[in-house]
C-alpha cells in the first residue's frame, strides 16, 4: 500500500492518466453492458408474449371460436393456439384492475370479447395468419407484432457487435496507455529496481508493486465509473419509468428466479454490476501492467 | 571461498576488462583490490555478484562455478553477498530502518526477524539512534553506514565494497574502515579502493591490477604507486 501511494506521489500525472482512461473505458463498458442486458430482457419478454391475438365479436358463439381455432391449428403454421373465453377475459380484466373496484363493477363477461392467442412457428407466418383472421366476419380485431421479435433480435445483435468492437478498441487503447505510463514509472524507479536486483530480488518481487498498482487503478476507476453511471441512471430513472410504462420486470438472462432483474434494476443486479466491473477493471489494470513489466523489467 | 581460474572479460567491441585473472580467497580473508581506474577492480566484483559473465574461465563461490552456463541460482548467490557501493545506492523515500530491511524483505524474512536483525545491523555500524531518519537527514558517512548495515543484515558471508570510501572525507573513511575491521572476524571482505593510506595501514592482502591484469598479489601488502 505504501509503495502504491509512493508511486502515485512520484508520478501523479501518469497515475491520473491511467485512472482517467480506465474510468472512461469502464464507464462505457457499464453503459453497453446494461443496454445490451436491457435489450435481451425486452427480447425475452416479447418472445413470451402471444404473437397474434384475435378478438371475436361479443356475440360470437364458443363453437364458432373453437372452429376458427381448429382451422388455424390445422394450418401447420402455429406452435400453439390458446383460447381465452369471455369468463377468462373477465378474470384477466379483474386482475388488471384489482385496485379499482369501480371499473370492475362496470364490466361483465358479456361485454368482453373472447380471443385466441397464437404463437407462430416462424415469424413470416405471422402476416399470413393475421390476413386469414382479418377475413373472418366474426373477428372484430387482430393484433400482431409483425416482425418485432426479429427486429429486436437484429437490434440486440447489432448492439452487441458494436459494443464488442468499440470495447475491444477501448481496451486496446487503455492497455497501451497503461503500458506507457507504467514504462515511465519503471524508468523513474530504475535505480531502485537495479538495487533490488543486486540484492537478489526476483523479477516477481520487482514486478509485484506494479501489478498491484494496476489492479488498484482498475478497482478505483471501476468504482468511480460505477458511481457515475448509477448516479446518472438513478437520476433519470423516474423519466425512464414513465417512458417504459407497461414493461414489466425484465430478468437478467436466466437469473430472474434469483431476483436479478435488469428492469427495474434489482439491488442484486446493481451489486453484480459493481463486482463485475471491479473485477473487469482490475483485470485490465493487471494485464496492462503485466505486459509493461514483462517488457521493461528483465 | 572465492576462486578465479583464468578469468577473462572482453566486451563486444573488443576492449578487455580482465585478462587471465587467477586467485583464491579463503574464508574470512580481508583483501584489497587496488589499481588505477580501468584496471579491472570493479569488473572482479561485478563478476562475483554475477552482474556480468566472464568471456572465459571459471569463478567459484563457495565451491560452485557461477560462470557455468548451468548455474541459474543468481538470486541465492546475490542474497549471500553483501555489496557496498561508492554512491551508497540508498532509497531516499525510505527511512534508515526500511533501507536496511530491504535485503531481508527480498529474502522473504518474517517481520519479527526483520526487526531484530535490522536493529542488530544498525547497532554494529553505530547508527541505531537514527533508524527512523530519512536519507536526506544523514551525512555521507552515515549513508555509507546504512549501506554497510544493508550489506551485513542477512548474515552474508561475503562483503564486497566498490570504493566504499570514494565519496568520503579522510576521517569518515577511517570510521567506515573501522567497521570493516570489526566485521573481518567472521566475514570474507573484498574491497576495491584507491585509498593509499587505508591500504597501507591495514596490512592486509593486496591484489594489484593494471590494464585488466593482476600484477601483484601480496599477503601483507601495500598500495605501490
Amino acid at each position: 500500500m505504501r509503495t502504491f501511494f509512493s508511486s502515485f506521489r512520484r508520478t501523479p500525472y501518469q497515475s491520473f492518466a491511467s485512472i482517467i482512461i480506465l474510468f472512461f473505458t469502464l464507464l462505457l463498458a457499464l453503459f453497453f453492458f446494461n443496454l445490451v442486458s436491457f435489450f435481451y430482457g425486452v427480447l425475452g419478454y416479447v418472445e413470451t408474449r402471444p404473437q397474434v391475438i384475435a378478438y371475436f365479436n361479443v356475440e360470437t358463439t364458443d363453437d364458432k371460436v373453437l372452429e376458427i381455432k381448429k382451422q388455424i391449428e390445422n394450418s401447420g403454421k402455429t406452435s400453439s393456439v390458446v383460447y381465452v373465453s369471455k369468463k377468462q377475459a373477465l378474470e384477466i380484466y379483474k386482475n388488471l384492475n384489482k385496485d379499482n373496484p369501480l371499473l370492475i363493477e362496470m364490466v361483465s363477461a358479456d361485454i368482453l370479447p373472447a380471443s385466441i392467442e397464437i404463437y407462430a412457428k416462424r415469424p413470416e407466418y405471422l402476416g399470413q395468419i393475421a390476413d386469414y383472421l382479418n377475413k373472418q366476419s366474426v373477428i372484430d380485431e387482430v393484433n400482431y407484432q409483425k416482425d418485432i421479435v426479429s427486429r429486436l433480435l437484429a437490434i440486440t445483435t447489432a448492439l452487441r457487435q458494436i459494443s464488442v468492437f468499440v470495447f475491444s478498441f477501448l481496451i486496446l487503447i487503455t492497455i497501451i496507455v497503461l503500458m506507457t505510463t507504467t514504462a515511465f514509472k519503471i524508468a523513474v524507479r530504475k535505480d531502485e529496481i537495479e538495487l533490488m536486483k543486486l540484492l537478489g530480488a526476483s523479477n516477481w518481487y520487482v514486478r509485484k508493486p506494479f501489478l498491484i498498482e494496476g489492479i488498484a487503478f482498475g478497482v478505483i476507476s471501476s468504482t468511480l465509473a460505477f458511481l457515475v453511471f448509477f448516479g446518472i441512471f438513478f437520476y433519470v430513472k423516474p423519466y425512464l419509468t414513465n417512458y417504459l410504462l407497461g414493461i414489466p420486470s425484465l430478468p437478467f438472462l436466466g437469473w430472474g428466479q434469483y431476483g436479478v432483474t435488469v428492469w427495474p434494476p434489482s439491488i442484486n443486479f446493481v451489486i453484480a454490476n459493481y463486482f463485475g466491473i471491479a473485477l473487469f477493471g482490475g483485470m485490465i489494470g493487471l494485464i496492462g501492467n503485466y505486459i509493461a513489466t514483462s517488457k521493461y523489467i528483465k | 571461498m572465492i576462486q578465479f581460474d583464468n578469468v577473462s572479460k572482453k566486451y563486444p567491441l573488443g576492449n578487455s576488462a580482465l585478462e587471465d585473472a587467477a586467485f583464491f580467497i579463503d574464508k574470512q580473508e580481508f583483501v584489497f583490490f587496488v589499481g588505477p581506474s580501468g584496471a579491472g577492480k570493479t569488473t572482479i566484483l561485478k563478476l562475483i555478484l554475477k552482474q556480468i559473465n566472464p568471456s572465459s574461465g571459471s569463478i567459484f563461490v563457495n565451491d560452485v562455478d557461477i560462470a557455468d552456463k548451468k548455474f541459474h541460482d543468481t538470486l541465492k548467490l546475490r542474497r549471500s553477498i553483501g555489496m557496498i557501493f561508492q554512491d551508497f545506492k540508498i532509497l531516499f523515500d525510505r527511512n534508515v530502518f526500511e533501507n536496511v530491511a530491504l535485503s531481508l524483505e527480498i529474502a522473504s524474512a518474517g517481520k519479527n526477524s526483520i526487526k531484530k536483525e535490522v536493529e542488530e545491523a544498525l547497532s554494529t555500524v553505530g547508527i541505531i539512534d537514527k533508524k527512523l531518519m530519512f536519507p536526506v537527514q544523514l551525512s555521507a558517512g552515515e549513508l555509507q553506514r546504512v549501506a554497510i548495515a544493508r550489506a551485513i543484515v542477512g548474515g552474508q558471508d561475503i562483503i564486497l565494497g566498490d570504493e566504499p570510501t570514494g565519496n568520503l572525507d579522510p576521517k569518515t573513511s577511517w570510521d567506515i574502515m573501522k567497521i570493516f575491521k570489526k566485521l573481518e572476524s567472521d566475514k570474507t571482505i573484498l574491497i576495491a579502493t584507491h585509498n593509499v593510506d587505508i591500504v597501507n595501514s591495514f596490512k592486509k592482502r593486496v591484489i594489484t591490477l593494471d590494464g585488466g591484469k593482476i600484477t601483484a598479489d601480496e599477503k601483507k601488502g601495500g598500495y605501490h604507486l
